[in-house]
């Protein structure tokens, strides 16, 4: 017995329709997207419809999330973002094709709106250009021949099955037509050897042996030389640029004698410096992780401006990265003497490609975002006055040494210890000027100094360590630094936005009867 | 990928899909609502009557909450402003933010208003001593999901802490959980209407805390 299904060949269902509708919306948004994929694997990959509109998101993210989130926008949130837009797209779809059940022309006219929307955002994106609308139009273009091949005819069907049968046949052809654009589109999609295709120069000026007790080696001590892998990671790159170094070019420009473009080849002709240097991003909080120390190999700034001839007045070097981001940086302070550079190698090897492959630029003292330009193409030589670049723009301020900090690594936050002499040991840094002291008190007692270990040069940040008599009971450390000047490390708090944080870090732990 | 990395994922995504749509451009509360509606998350998302009294948007929104450690996301939050200053004069800010996986039971102002005056007073008279010892039995090592809390913790103070469960309400000793499973960056934290005061036997008692006469006070 079923009549439930011999009756329904009359009608169908509406629900059914709204179904099939909503299918038909989500099919049309894959295949889409898909083909926005394939064209973009043609064009540009940063031109793919999601990719575009994802930026542009983060760049519009109000300052109030970006200025804590930047961090995290740099780990996994990019991924969640673009999936968030392509799930909220899904939705959206869904809609749009329940819609166009009963109203063909607004299921086409929302997903040519989409494709408006997508091919507006490649085109304002820093480095749009006309052809990055491509990926939009084309998806967009796609999607509408595929909801009006998938949707169920208007009117009385005549046989709910035959309408079934075949929605089901178009939507395979679909979704295979689908499956293979985004194949296709990963398979064309660059990809970058960074192991092959850049050979590290060998130092004219070798950083040599670090000095012996670089590491005090103390567990739970950040290690002195932080590898690439556990090296913060702060930039807004939605897609990783994937650059071929045989095609790669760095141009400079602007208040300059004689403009120069380099090849790969050109650049490494030079000498080469190899140096330990600190990096630290301005959004790190007071006791935050965004601070690692590693070993550069690049060829001097100075160098490569001299060259060039940079001109009086030009107190701003504009450096942009493949992929629009704009850094400013005082010309004084790349032209100064330090160790300033267009960094090719990390710890001996290539630029791993989301620490900016296959080249960027170092600013020892200098906040990261006015100094630490990841997959560098141009410099461009000019003022302040006449340009602020992408942070300054939204409210950082233009000029920003790092800011002398000091962190407790062990104890652990909330951990407890047991009685007796336990080691209180951190990392201190204030790079270009360096660590003078460091000094730890005990429940608001008196500064007790702590031992430094051996650095490099000042360009680094320095271990310290404390033998401390612990006694049963919870117990709050705070420490300080003194960099190079003399300065005391300032207890004043201040949150990173927009000069960097400022602060005596501390810690409070339980220390155990032993 | 984590819960709140998807979280803040789908927010973003909301928010551009809404206004690339043009339903909601000016309006990030009403595209939160849009996509907290239409999939069901289950327990990935936050839960609570009180929930809706936190901000839509800006630092102290749930999104905004979920980019910082947990000291910076309560202080960005008016809800829990007396739990900060208590935070603050303790000193245990960078210790919150800086601890790894820890869940967090954090009592609203009205909490702390409800809570006698006079052991308010002392322990804000003793910040390194009582108000610390009273602070640290709100939090908790790891990072506990909804699922897994029913039953008892031990709290870094040293004394355990019971959460059952009457109907879809929490109940962590006689608090209630008003707003829970809010992420921030290094913490899970549950929103509760109460102040919890650790036992006068706890383990980890320090003298000073022995002598108070404590017990758990009912909002």
């Amino acid at each position: 017995m079923q009549p439930a299904q011999a009756l329904p060949s009359v009608v169908a269902p509406p629900r059914s329709h709204l179904f099939m509708g909503a299918l038909a919306g989500i099919i049309a948004a894959i295949v889409a997207l898909a083909v926005g994929e394939l064209v973009a694997a043609f064009i540009d990959r940063a031109a793919s419809p999601i990719v575009v509109v994802g930026g542009t998101f983060i760049d519009a993210t109000p300052e109030w999330l970006k200025s804590f989130a930047i961090a995290t926008f740099g780990e996994r949130d990019k991924d969640a973002l673009l999936a968030g837009i392509g799930g909220t797209l899904l939705v959206g779809a869904a809609l749009l094709g329940m819609i166009a059940t009963r109203w063909r022309v607004i299921g086409w006219l929302g997903v040519a709106g989409l494709g408006v929307v997508g091919a507006i955002a490649a085109l304002t994106r820093p480095t749009g250009m006309p052809i990055d609308t491509l990926p939009s139009i084309a998806g967009a273009a796609v999607g509408i021949v595929a909801l009006t091949l998938l949707l169920p005819a208007t009117g009385v069907p005549s046989d709910a099955s035959d309408t079934r049968r075949r929605f089901l046949a178009t939507s395979a052809a679909f979704v295979a037509l689908a499956a293979v654009a985004s194949v296709a589109a990963r398979f064309l999609a660059p990809s970058v050897d960074t192991a092959t295709s850049l050979v590290v120069p060998v130092p004219a000026s070798a950083a040599g042996p670090l000095p012996v007790g670089v590491d005090q080696g103390i567990t739970d001590q950040t290690p002195f030389i932080t590898s690439a892998d556990r090296f913060y990671r702060v930039d807004t790159a939605l897609v990783i640029p994937a650059i071929d170094v045989a095609t790669w070019t760095l141009r400079i420009h602007g208040m300059v004698d004689h403009e120069m473009t380099l090849t790969m080849d050109q650049l490494l002709a030079r000498p080469t410096i190899e140096r330990v240097i600190t990096l630290s991003c301005v959004s790190n909080p007071v006791g935050g992780p965004y601070v690692g120390n590693a070993t550069w190999v690049g060829v001097p700034l100075r160098d490569l401006l001299d060259e060039a001839g940079a001109q009086a007045g030009a107190d701003q070097l504009v450096s942009r990265s493949v992929d629009g981001m704009t850094i400013g940086t005082p010309t004084s302070a790349v032209m100064d003497g330090r160790d300033a550079m267009i960094a090719v190698a990390m710890n001996g090897q290539p630029l791993p490609p989301v620490h900016g492959y296959p080249a960027r630029m170092l600013v020892p003292g200098l906040f990261g975002y006015v100094s630490a330009t990841k997959w560098l193409q141009e410099l461009e030589l000019t003022t302040f006055d006449a340009y602020d670049a992408y942070w300054v723009q939204r409210g950082w301020v233009q000029e920003a040494p790092v800011i002398t900090m000091s962190r407790i690594d062990t104890p652990r936050p909330l951990g407890r210890v047991s009685a007796g002499t336990i080691t209180v040991a951190g990392v201190a840094w204030a790079q270009h000027r360096g660590i003078k002291a460091v000094e730890v008190r005990a429940d608001g007692g008196d500064w007790m100094a702590a031992q430094l270990a051996a650095v490099p040069s000042d360009d680094t940040w320095r271990q310290w360590s404390l033998a401390w008599d612990a006694s049963p009971g919870t117990h709050r450390l705070e420490v300080r630094a003194t960099d190079g000047t003399g300065t005391v490390q300032t207890e004043e708090r201040a949150d990173p936005f927009p000069s960097g944080a400022t602060g005596w870090y501390s810690t409070v732990f339980t220390v155990v009867e032993a | 990928m984590s819960r709140r990395h998807a979280f803040l994922g789908v927010i973003a995504a909301g928010s551009i899909f809404m206004g690339a749509t043009g339903a909601a451009a000016q309006s990030p509360d009403a595209s939160m609502g849009a996509m907290m509606s239409s999939p069901p998350m289950s327990m990935t998302e936050p839960f609570g009557d009180a929930c809706s009294a936190v901000p839509a948007d800006g630092a102290g929104s749930f999104a905004g909450m979920a980019a910082v450690p947990v000291a910076t996301a309560a202080s960005a939050n008016p809800l829990l402003s007396t739990l900060v200053q208590a935070v603050t004069a303790a000193g245990l800010v960078d210790t919150l933010n800086s601890a790894t996986d820890i869940t967090v039971f954090a009592p609203t102002n009205d909490a702390f208003t409800a809570l006698d005056p006079a052991t308010l007073a002392a322990a804000m008279a003793d910040p390194t001593g009582l108000l610390t010892q009273v602070l640290t039995y709100h939090v908790v090592p790891g990072r506990i999901a909804p699922d897994a809390l029913i039953g008892t913790h031990t709290t870094l103070q040293g004394s355990d802490l019971t959460i059952s469960a009457m109907g879809d309400v929490f109940d962590v000793n006689d608090a209630h959980i008003i707003c829970g499973n809010v992420q921030t960056a290094n913490a899970t934290v549950y929103i509760i209407d109460g102040v919890l005061l650790p036992p006068a036997d706890g383990a980890m008692a320090s003298p000073d805390m022995m002598a108070s006469p404590m017990a758990s006070t009912a909002p």
